[in-house]
């Protein structure tokens, strides 16, 4: 291989390679640190929310125009379970305050222990009556669901004494390994806040997986407590699973059927789970699919950089391609000579490139708290840039090979 | 060494059809000098592109040492220009990147040669044209007839066995032409067969041979032309 005379020859005309080298250089650390950021999104908008079948669920938020009294809430509720329950195609329905990734909701701080100063962790807080877990296609892989005798009704509108609350609690099973790392969360205190009069609640059980409604990223948007609360709350919400395959017919039939037996002027509004997480992750989508577009117009302006620079020096050396053929060079040689050239402008732009991406990545994390770089992006981009160039330079390259052995022999 | 019978070469382009050698003979033997003249357009340059392998030709016979290069593909023409053929040109044609080490090796690493070797070959070739001492010199930092020297001694690398030389004193004043033109005797004198074409009637009498061409024809032959000056033949101006 004739790598040192081509390198040679590199060093004594450097400014071309070297813009191209600096392209390379900060096309890779953009490129990796842009696509791994696109992994990162697209695998936290892919991550499972704890609802056995989201194409399935649904939920409906309804909306009095006037405030109802508590019984008025509670009768309505009960009302509209029983319609929705009776409607072909609906497989169960539940009442809670909120729903996994749908935007909207509760958290609320809870502790181990009322002497503590700070509270252990902040939890999306679900109301739920017995029977949700099972509405929602939960996984309880610890304890029980709760009974009819576990919740507590409270209208909202009354003054209760101190610590009047439920007395039992679900956790999920990020929030149970949180708040009791190492051991079963079974049967343990969970404090709704700190101090002397912090509610206590036994935990029952704990499933699988439970986002909160802001699902939010890292462990935290899969800390969540299922209190049996019963309240009226300003937005009534009632949670369906329909059978497989029956969701749109069974959300419009319920839209009909809630709309002609409200006792009281509402709004109704459902969304099935699938539009929550098309809703709460538009966004990540909308800046992976941006940053896969910035990292495509990178590559491509980096390939027709390393195009330019090749067609600049072959039209450069156009008499001494032709002198190299007639001292015996095959038009083989001049494609190799030119993509060995390209390939140590690659290799020392693609060098600093890596060491310039591992300098971006650690911005990011001090910055943006984003994990460090797996080592396998960095070797992916390299051999992304090195392939680039490879092909990009192929083509100028067998023009170049074109050039016929007797220009060697002419004056001009 | 290199025997050309009847060969022609035709340019075209879409208006105009150009003979640049027609019925053109030739034979050159093992260990001659032969210098070509003739005027401007009158098929030198061509007839040494053919002799070179640098371009095909239309019709005729054209054996290389031995080897009918009819109808050869372009590797194999390559390969074969790289074994037998060395190339002097006029403008030198060395590479303004390399150093005169690397200018030296660039057809040694065609050739598919070893490190060792070629280094051997390199280092020979500069010290027969006086240049061992600058081998990490670049062309610029030398004069015109250093850089033939150079040139000569990348020809001359790989053991060619026939040298082919386009004006290769064109570029150069008359005392460096001179010296350039002794060092080709003396390489000639070593038993390599060398084919030059040049404008110089001063330089055309100094081979054994001169092939004058005229309208892509060899119009005329001289051996020891050098004598025939001196005994009264064509005169020096003459063969211009």
């Amino acid at each position: 291989m004739e790598i040192r005379p081509i390198l040679s020859a590199l060093l004594r005309s450097k400014t071309a390679p070297l813009l191209v080298a600096i392209q390379v250089a900060l096309t890779l650390a953009g490129l990796v640190n842009a696509l791994y950021i696109v992994d990162l999104r697209l695998a936290a908008s892919a991550r499972a929310s704890g609802v056995a079948d989201e194409a399935s669920v649904f939920h409906i938020t309804t909306s009095p125009v006037t405030k109802p009294s508590h019984e008025q809430a509670m009768a309505q509720r009960q009302r509209d379970l029983e319609v929705l329950r009776a409607l072909p195609g609906v497989a169960a329905a539940s009442w809670t305050n909120q729903m996994p990734v749908a935007r909207s909701g509760t958290t609320s701080s809870y502790s181990i222990d009322r002497k503590q100063q700070r509270p252990s962790l902040l939890m999306g807080t679900y109301f739920a009556p017995p029977g949700l877990i099972d509405t929602l296609g939960l996984r309880l892989v610890e304890g029980r669901d709760f009974q009819p005798g576990d919740v507590l009704e409270i209208d909202e509108s009354k003054d209760h004494p101190d610590g009047t609350f439920p007395t039992t609690a679900i956790l999920s099973r990020r929030a149970a390994e949180a708040l009791y790392p190492g051991t079963s969360a079974l049967g343990k205190p969970v404090y709704l806040g700190t101090g002397a009069s912090a509610p206590e609640m036994r935990v029952i059980g704990v499933v699988e997986t439970l986002q909160t409604p802001f699902a939010q990223a890292g462990a935290e948007g899969e800390h969540s407590i299922l209190i049996p609360l019963s309240v009226a709350g300003q937005y009534p919400r009632i949670a369906v699973r329909a059978d497989r395959g029956q969701r749109d017919r069974a959300m419009a039939d319920a839209e009909a059927a809630l709309r002609k037996m409200s006792l009281a002027p509402r709004v109704v509004i459902l969304r099935s789970t699938e539009q929550d997480r098309t809703g709460r992750y538009r966004n990540e989508r909308t800046l992976a699919w941006m940053l896969v577009a910035v990292s495509g117009l990178l590559l491509l302006v980096t390939g027709s950089g390393i195009v330019g620079m090749t067609m600049l020096r072959i039209s450069q050396r156009r008499k001494q391609i032709g002198v190299r053929r007639a001292l015996g060079a095959r038009r083989i040689d001049i494609v190799r000579h030119f993509v060995v050239e390209n390939v140590l402008v690659s290799t020392a732009g693609i060098a600093f490139g890596l060491v310039l991406g591992l300098v971006l990545n650690r911005l990011l994390v001090t910055h943006l708290q984003l994990s460090p770089l797996p080592p396998y992006y960095l070797v992916g981009g390299a051999l992304a840039l090195w392939a680039l160039g490879i092909l990009a330079v192929s083509g100028p390259a067998w023009r170049a090979a074109g050039i016929p052995p007797a220009t060697a022999t002419r004056s001009v | 060494m290199l025997r050309m019978h009847n060969l022609s070469k035709v340019y075209r382009t879409q208006m105009i059809e150009t003979h640049a050698l027609r019925g053109f003979d030739i034979d050159v033997r093992e260990g001659e000098f032969v210098t070509v003249t003739g005027p401007s357009g009158s098929g030198k340059t061509t007839f040494l592109n053919i002799a070179g392998l640098l371009e095909t030709f239309d019709g005729g016979e054209f054996t290389l040492d031995g080897v009918d290069v009819r109808g050869m593909r372009d590797a194999a023409r390559s390969r074969l220009r790289n074994e037998k053929l060395g190339f002097i040109f006029q403008g030198f044609n060395l590479i303004p990147d390399l150093d005169l080490f690397d200018n030296v090796d660039v057809p040694l690493r065609y050739r598919g040669f070893g490190a060792a070797e070629r280094r051997e070959r390199i280092e020979a070739a500069l010290a027969d044209v006086g240049l061992a001492s600058r081998k990490r010199h670049y062309p610029a930092e030398l004069s015109g007839g250093q850089q033939q020297r150079v040139a000569i001694a990348r020809a001359l690398a790989g053991s060619p066995r026939l040298l082919l030389a386009d004006e290769p004193t064109g570029n150069l004043d008359s005392q460096m032409a001179r010296s350039v033109m002794e060092l080709l005797e003396d390489i000639n004198a070593r038993g390599t067969t060398i084919l030059m074409v040049t404008h110089d009637p001063e330089l055309a009498i100094r081979a054994q041979r001169n092939v004058h061409i005229v309208d892509g024809q060899v119009s005329d032959v001289l051996r020891h032309p050098a004598s025939l000056v001196e005994g009264g033949g064509r005169t020096a101006t003459s063969l211009q």
